[in-house]
């Protein structure tokens, strides 16, 4: 329960006004720091709705596949340039953030993550390093900005994030496909 | 059961997933937060607010001088190195291919500056001359008064993010401005000719009438 109230206590401090201000001031934090923090905060924070309602749990998500299709979903949607301009200006989708990526996507990663085999969870990483591919080039080339309160070359940076991202990802892929990792266990 | 309610949750996720994607973007149409924010001005049709323009030539007037006329405004500022050039540009494109029978009797053009402070007269006077603009049916204008001009540029959803240099990013486009003084179409800068037909399918209406 340690990492459930760890979690918990990261969730607030990330809702501190302070620090939601200093994260989104800069549109990579916001995107690469602040939201994979709320995720984490709600996979943390899954031990408590795990152990609290393990029959939910065991019943919807059985093999995994729809908690991790709510992960990506969710995953998808912040990806949008518009979701991240109007977190800034209208306070019900920042509100909606703050639920939906630790409780909509952190919860049901930890769930589904124990559930699926190490087949399903490589798919899961090409799907992301796809989706890291396509924002970073969208990022990097689009020529119009893409967010109104960022400026252009901040989008830059950020594409260049997703593409960092991506190439770390590919390299961790071909790490797991040429080398036998029983030999380690 | 167990499998089927598995099945189930599926189907469940997949649809709000549907229905999260189907209002975040407008029923698929707004990707990004500039193309809601113009599809929502198109049908708000804002009012131009009061405010008091001093344009290059140092006359000080309030916008209803254009009162009767539909004005095509763009917001710039003259330091502007990148955007503000090709927006210019553009309008002065858009400026010969009106007819010339409705210039400064039907439509006016007017480029309002963002940066007050910088822009005075002189420095709108000159800039103007880079675009052939005549000062009279282009006019170029600031908006002294700060609180005036971020009104307006809030009504008509103009987004201005200064940088460390001086610089600022800001969302461009051609606003089209009716007699009564409602903003009626916010068009893309970049598209000349359909810009210009547009314009000048309004005006033929509106002399035919």
């Amino acid at each position: 329960m340690k990492q459930a109230k760890y979690g918990l206590l990261l969730f607030v401090f990330l809702a501190l006004p302070p620090v939601v201000n200093i994260l989104e001031s800069i549109m990579i934090i916001h995107m690469h720091m602040q939201m994979p923090l709320l995720i984490i905060a709600g996979v943390l924070m899954a031990k408590f709705f795990l152990q609290r309602y393990p029959k939910f749990f065991e019943t919807w998500n059985q093999n995994g596949i729809p908690g991790i299709l709510l992960f990506l979903v969710i995953l998808l949607y912040w990806m949008i340039p518009r979701t991240m301009d109007e977190a800034l200006t209208l306070t019900s989708v920042e509100v909606f953030k703050f639920i939906s990526l630790p409780f909509l996507a952190g919860v049901p990663l930890r769930d589904s993550w124990r559930k699926l085999g190490s087949f399903k969870r490589n798919i899961l990483f090409i799907v992301i390093t796809i989706m890291s591919f396509a924002l970073g080039l969208l990022y990097v080339k689009s020529p119009v900005q893409l967010c109104n309160n960022y400026l252009l070359i901040e989008q830059i940076t950020l594409g260049w994030g997703y593409l960092t991202m991506a190439i770390c990802l590919v390299i961790y892929l071909l790490y797991i496909s040429f080398t036998d990792q029983s030999a380690y266990e | 059961m167990k499998k089927h309610r598995n099945s189930l949750g599926i189907v469940v996720v997949l649809l709000f997933g549907f229905t999260l994607f189907y209002f975040g973007t407008d029923g698929f149409t707004a990707y990004t937060a500039e193309t809601a924010r113009v599809n929502q001005l198109k049908e708000d049709q804002p009012k131009f607010p009061i405010v008091t323009l001093e344009d290059s030539n140092q006359r000080v007037y309030p916008f209803s001088e254009f009162q009767n006329k539909y004005v095509l405004v763009t917001f710039i500022y003259t330091t502007c190195t990148t955007v503000c050039i090709d927006l210019e540009m553009n309008m002065s494109e858009v400026y010969k291919r009106i007819p010339e029978a409705y210039i400064g009797e039907e439509i006016v053009f007017l480029s309002i500056s963002f940066d007050p402070t910088v822009d005075d007269p002189a420095k709108l006077d000159m800039y103007k001359n880079f675009f052939e603009s005549d000062g009279e049916t282009w006019r170029m204008a600031r908006i002294e008064n700060q609180a005036e001009l971020d009104l307006l540029l809030d009504e008509f959803g103009v987004i201005v993010i200064p940088d460390d240099y001086g610089n600022y990013a800001h969302n461009s486009a051609f606003y089209l401005v009716d007699k009564e003084g409602s903003l009626i179409d916010v068009m893309d800068y970049k598209d000349i000719e359909g810009s210009a037909s547009k314009i000048i399918t309004i005006l033929n209406k509106e002399v035919g009438a």
